[in-house]
């Protein structure tokens, strides 16, 4: 196992710096520069513009560029702003917690739910319930999660005021959770609906497929008690993909958020990407993409680890 | 009306340029103290002095509570030198002080001086040159220290800093030699006289030298954009990015006000949502870009709510790129212009907000012409002045001639929605002039970039705020087109030498009088030739909360926080 | 209209029948037995055809120009006024512009589905084929990809490149090909080691033909649910960049832009937000029940 788990760092590692260069191109070939965000200011002459992107390294070779910038990222220095000259990485680090707080919420919301629904149908497949499932499952995938998000606002914001329009705490009120809470609500639904079909679906279909093994068939003529069967036999068999799915889903996730912030004026990441994207801020755009990019390798390694402890299967390759 | 980034960033540029080019005419007025655009201002000198005699009878207003300005654009520089964008304006004015303040009516107002310079009271040298600045000595930054002359001194020298990257250089690229005698006063002179002088440190935001003097590079200084330090009424307490900035009142503030305890600013970067929220009461004054044309009559009918609506010397244009051969035929200029439908633009797009105008001036400039002809909507018209010059319809319906087809694109900044349906309006229009306008926005960091200063555009939609002087040197001058190397703002690369003559002239003529006859008839020629199809005068609509006293719209500073330090509430918040 | 859905399912189930060897039931007759049975599938078909239709012969069925502008008859509501459906900011009739929006949300879905498939079946094909180090770089640049939330890159693409119909096509069929290369991927690297593909190889057949002959045909069934499954994706995420600003440009209507003024206009007019949500959830369903039906169907290993 330990050799499956050092190969699996050292591929991450490589996709780090797949994903860097990837985003570094995106960038590098995309119009404009700082300049573009100076250059609205009247007094700013040709050689201004040459010494600003000078100041941000511009006047260099790509690969150059490319090396430092990456290098940078490694110790901490993500570059500066060009909208507001801030380091990057402050820009970036001030917005996370917003987002985690907004899509762990939403991820443990929809797997409580999810799980439940996708065992009970697994349990008694083709029965009413489990066909409205189905439907609502697929509803639920293929709805627009702003125009969502949207008829949530204006149905239980607008006209009956049980939620806040938007953001993420009561100003001037001072931190209280409940007014969090309040605040974090719909959002957090909103989001986990996808996430609730894509879990029940997973689960309702991995447990059928355990359920049908004969290790479960085994149990079950043992007379081992039915809840026991499902829980302990057939779900901790399906555990693994569903820990997999787990990590994949992340990108799903943060795009997801990136909805949902825009919509519930949400300040997390979602949000600084769509703002700084109207600004044509690249370095914070490479920041948010790259960081990304990390929690996704990140938890997909994490997954694997997990899964690794938790399906002897997987030890044996 | 600042409607959009794009129109935001236009009116702060456009501000500058007018105070930049202008120097010898107007020396009468230096003399005065004042600028001449705000001359008008003495009348209403009076006026005000009562009000604010009225507003002593009822006494100090009362303390306390919170207001909450909702934002459409995030405020993100504090720094006032390195930012003068409205929105970072609007926090600056309430962490920061200028010297003097510029109030609704154009006075000046002493604020850290004592005195507003002039040659009676020997602020101003007789020939205009020399400057004395006499400072007031009870004022404190908000980590305690004073305020001396040495601050002042500082943040000029950081303007005119050529390694700093200063929002605006203008007016202080005027002075040769500043120097602090003694704490309490400044000096400086200048190459030659320059009118607009007072007006620019009425907007120049004097920072702390104690601060910012060891700090290795301006540019980055964490006091830009999460410590700003000022000597204004309010502190800076928090911001959460991409959210909200909390200000509180400083205690020791050397008044008057401030009398609310907390400004919050809170950034809702939809306008609906903005309004929504207004609505709901969760922020009480409607910041920067105001109500929407389309709320505009909502807003009226809801209660506990106080509007307030002045016109602005913003105007709403089609700029055409004269650098494009389809429009150098002036019929065609005409063609546009005549299937142009005003009527239901403004009152039905913009829900009759705004008033038609020929000119690029506001009505309320001095040397506004209102005898300019009304334009009239007539599509028949538009059809036989294209007929008559050769323009025929082709086989799809769209006119060409000598090969060239009667088509072109508008850009105009993505997601204004309301401006976007006069644009769709428009294209129907000329479209049944046999004119074929395609759709072509962007959004505001891109349009407004490049391929608006470069002239790589067609046609674009756009807002535009004329300075307080009336001056249109930068914008319609035949040597200030930036594509050629002019630094100036005409874009269009309109050439009309008839007109640069006039411009020339208005520079150097003194007599206000005269300056108004030569700018009534460039009007009248811009008219005439249609350099750019005027559409209306913006007004701007504001929301406060019933109950929040002493709002005051004014035309002449970027953001209407100016006056934040007075605002209280009449029923206790 | 159910004979044509069965025709169309016949027509399906008689591809993927030449495909597999002959047995007791015919493959063809029996995926087409599973599809019908799987009821929802069915109703999506059904659905499907008749959006496309729509979209189709919308000149014929919209009532009036889409893009013509009555000012005066600004936010009419649903049967007023001679609006079906009601009336737009402008005064643009609904039911002409939801129809007209239809042929462009759904020439973007299956244009964008028609870019990912050749991506996504190339890469993977020739990753899984050629195996070894043409597939460890197509796969680590796939890997890569994967890695970015696809929200974030349609945004930045569509933002850099600027909208057309042509440009929000490519971004999106181009963000969207991984999963479907991995795939492929996989089953190719079984595929290259059966018996024969091995003998074709022995006897001297060219890869080309190789890829071609047994690796297409064999995974044509993963191919068309990919393909189904990806027109709902596309129509989604058209919508999604229109909403935030980046993709079909007015006066044009997408359900996506119908949508991108819908928060102005939710208390006004809310009709003009609901119907264009509706149809694209439709839409997308539709699209998403076709393609799970045509899994069951296709899929040897399903058993319902």
């Amino acid at each position: 196992m330990t050799n499956y788990l050092i190969r699996r760092v050292g591929q991450s590692a490589l996709l780090l710096v797949l994903v860097t260069a990837i985003a570094f191109g995106l960038m590098r070939l995309a119009p404009g520069g700082p300049e573009s965000v100076y250059a609205l200011s009247p007094t700013m002459r040709a050689e201004d513009l040459a010494r600003i992107r000078a100041s941000f390294g511009l006047d260099q070779p790509l690969h150059i560029q490319y090396v430092k910038w990456a290098t940078g990222m490694l110790t901490g220095d993500w570059g500066r702003s060009y909208r507001d000259s801030r380091p990057v990485r402050d820009v970036i680090l001030d917005r996370v917690p917003a987002t985690l707080e907004l899509t762990i919420t939403a991820l443990a919301f929809a797997i409580v739910v999810g799980v439940t629904i996708g065992v009970l149908g697994a349990l008694r497949p083709n029965s009413a319930s489990d066909y409205l499932a189905t439907i609502g499952a697929m509803v639920a995938l293929s709805i627009p999660t702003f125009w969502f998000g949207l008829m949530v606002i204006f149905i239980f914001a607008e006209k009956l005021d049980w939620i806040p329009s938007g953001g993420r705490e009561t100003l001037g009120a001072g931190f209280s959770l409940s007014d969090r809470l309040h605040h974090l609500v719909a959002p957090a639904l909103v989001l986990g609906l996808v996430l609730v079909a894509t879990w029940s679906r997973y689960t309702r279909a991995t447990m059928l497929e355990t359920i049908g093994q004969d290790y479960v068939r085994t149990a079950r003529a043992k007379g081992v008690a039915e809840r026991h069967v499902v829980w302990s036999h057939a779900f901790r068999n399906a555990l693994g993909p569903l820990l997999t799915l787990a990590g994949i889903q992340l990108p799903f996730l943060f795009g997801g958020a990136l909805v949902t912030e825009s919509v519930f004026t949400w300040p997390g990441m979602g949000r600084l990407f769509v703002d700084s994207l109207g600004y044509r801020d690249y370095p914070v755009l490479m920041g948010v993409l790259v960081v990304t990019a990390i929690l996704v390798i990140a938890s997909n390694l994490l997954a694997d680890f997990l899964v690794a402890f938790v399906d002897p299967r997987i030890r044996m390759r | 009306m600042i409607r959009h980034h794009d129109d935001l960033v236009r009116s702060v540029r456009e501000v500058r340029e007018g105070r930049l080019s202008r120097r010898a005419f107007l020396a009468s007025a230096v003399a005065a103290g004042f600028a001449l655009p705000m001359a008008e201002a003495f009348l209403s000198r009076s006026a005000a002095a009562a009000s604010a005699a009225s507003l002593a009878l009822q006494g100090e207003p009362q303390k306390g509570g919170q207001v909450i300005v909702g934002l459409s654009q995030e405020p993100t520089v504090f720094n006032p030198l390195k930012s003068t964008l409205e929105v970072d304006r609007g926090v600056q004015f309430g962490v920061f002080d200028s010297l003097w303040r510029i109030d609704q009516d154009a006075v000046l107002i002493p604020n850290l001086a004592t005195e507003i310079p002039s040659v009676e009271n020997g602020g101003i040298s007789e020939d205009g040159l020399t400057y004395t600045f006499k400072l007031r000595d009870d004022a404190k930054w908000h980590d305690g220290q004073p305020f001396t002359a040495a601050d002042v001194v500082f943040s000029h020298n950081t303007i005119v800093n050529p390694d700093f990257v200063a929002g605006t250089t203008i007016g202080h690229d005027q002075v040769t030699e500043i120097s602090a005698p003694d704490d309490r006063t400044v000096t400086m002179s200048l190459k030659e006289p320059y009118a607009p002088f007072l007006t620019v440190w009425a907007d120049t935001y004097i920072v702390p030298e104690h601060i910012l003097k060891d700090v290795e590079d301006l540019n980055t200084a964490e006091f830009n954009s999460t410590a700003p330090v000022g000597t204004g009424p309010f502190t800076f307490a928090e911001r959460v990015a991409g959210d909200h900035i909390t200000l509180q009142a400083n205690p020791n503030y050397h008044g008057p006000g401030p009398y609310l305890d907390t400004v919050i600013f809170k950034y809702v970067p939809d306008l609906t949502v903005l309004f929504t929220q207004f609505k709901t009461g969760e922020v009480d004054v409607t910041g920067i870009q105001g109500i929407t044309a389309d709320n505009v009559a909502e807003a009226k009918t809801l209660p506990d709510k106080v509007l307030h609506g002045d016109p602005t010397s913003f105007v709403e244009f089609i700029y055409m790129n004269f650098g494009k051969p389809v429009f150098q035929d002036k019929a065609v200029r005409e063609a546009l212009y005549a299937a142009m439908d005003k009527d239901n633009i403004i009152n039905t797009v913009y829900y009759g907000v705004h008033t038609p105008t020929e000119s690029y001036l506001s009505t309320k400039s001095w040397a506004y012409n209102p005898d300019l002809a009304k334009q009239v909507f007539d599509i028949e018209a538009a059809k036989k002045i294209l007929d008559d010059a050769g323009w025929a319809p082709g086989a799809d319906g769209i006119r060409e001639k000598d090969g060239v087809k009667l088509s072109f694109s508008n850009s105009t900044t993505a997601g204004n929605k309301v401006r976007e349906q006069a644009q769709q309006y428009l294209q129907q229009t000329w479209k049944e002039a046999g004119v074929d306008m395609q759709i072509n926005n962007m959004p505001a960091a891109v349009i407004w970039g490049d391929y608006y200063n470069k002239s790589e555009y067609d046609s674009v939609m756009i807002g535009f705020a004329h300075p307080p002087d009336p001056d249109g040197t930068s914008r319609f001058h035949s040597d200030y087109i930036p594509v050629n190397g002019g630094g100036g703002q005409n874009t269009m690369q309109y050439k009309n030498p008839d007109l640069d003559k006039l411009w020339d002239e208005g520079v150097v003529e003194l007599d206000q009088n005269k300056r108004a006859e030569i700018y009534k008839e460039a009007q009248q020629i811009l008219r005439d030739d249609l350099a750019y199809l005027p559409i209306f005068q913006y007004v701007m609509v504001e929301g406060t909360k019933a109950g929040l006293e002493n709002y005051k719209q004014n035309a002449f500073v970027v953001s209407n926080m100016w006056n934040v330090f007075e605002w209280y509430w009449s029923q206790g918040g | 209209m159910s004979t044509s859905a069965t025709a169309t399912t016949t027509r399906l189930g008689d591809a993927v029948g030449e495909l597999r060897r002959p047995r007791v039931e015919s493959p063809w007759r029996r995926a087409a037995r599973r599809f019908l049975r799987h009821r929802l599938a069915t109703a999506g078909l059904i659905v499907s055809l008749l959006l496309i239709l729509a979209a189709l012969f919308a000149p014929a069925l919209a009532p009036r120009d889409p893009l013509q502008i009555s000012i005066l008859d600004k936010f009419a509501a649903p049967m007023t006024k001679g609006f079906v459906l009601g009336a737009d900011e402008v005064g643009r009739d609904l039911v002409s512009r939801l129809l007209y929006a239809g042929r462009i949300s759904l020439l973007v879905g299956f244009a964008a589905m028609a870019v990912t498939i050749v991506v996504g079946t190339l890469i993977g094909l020739f990753a899984g084929f050629y195996g070894g180090r043409v597939d460890a770089v197509l796969m680590r640049f796939t890997d890569a990809l994967l890695c970015f939330p696809t929200i974030f890159l349609l945004l930045v693409l569509a933002a850099f490149v600027g909208a057309s119909l042509l440009s929000i096509t490519l971004i999106i069929g181009l963000t969207s090909w991984m999963e479907l290369a991995r795939i492929l991927r996989n089953q190719a690297l079984t595929l290259r080691e059966r018996d024969y593909v091995q003998a074709g190889r022995a006897l001297g057949a060219s890869n080309a033909w190789l890829i071609r002959r047994h690796m297409l045909p064999n995974t044509l069934g993963t191919i068309m649910v990919a393909a189904t499954l990806n027109i709902a994706n596309a129509v989604l995420a058209e919508s999604y960049i229109s909403y935030l600003g980046y993709g079909i440009q007015p006066p044009e209507a997408s359900w996506g832009n119908m949508l991108n003024n819908a928060q102005s206009y939710f208390s006004t007019a809310p009709w003009i937000a609901l119907f264009p949500g509706v149809l694209i959830t439709l839409t997308v369903a539709s699209f998403n029940f076709l393609g799970d039906g045509l899994r069951d169907a296709l899929d040897p290993r399903a058993r319902r």
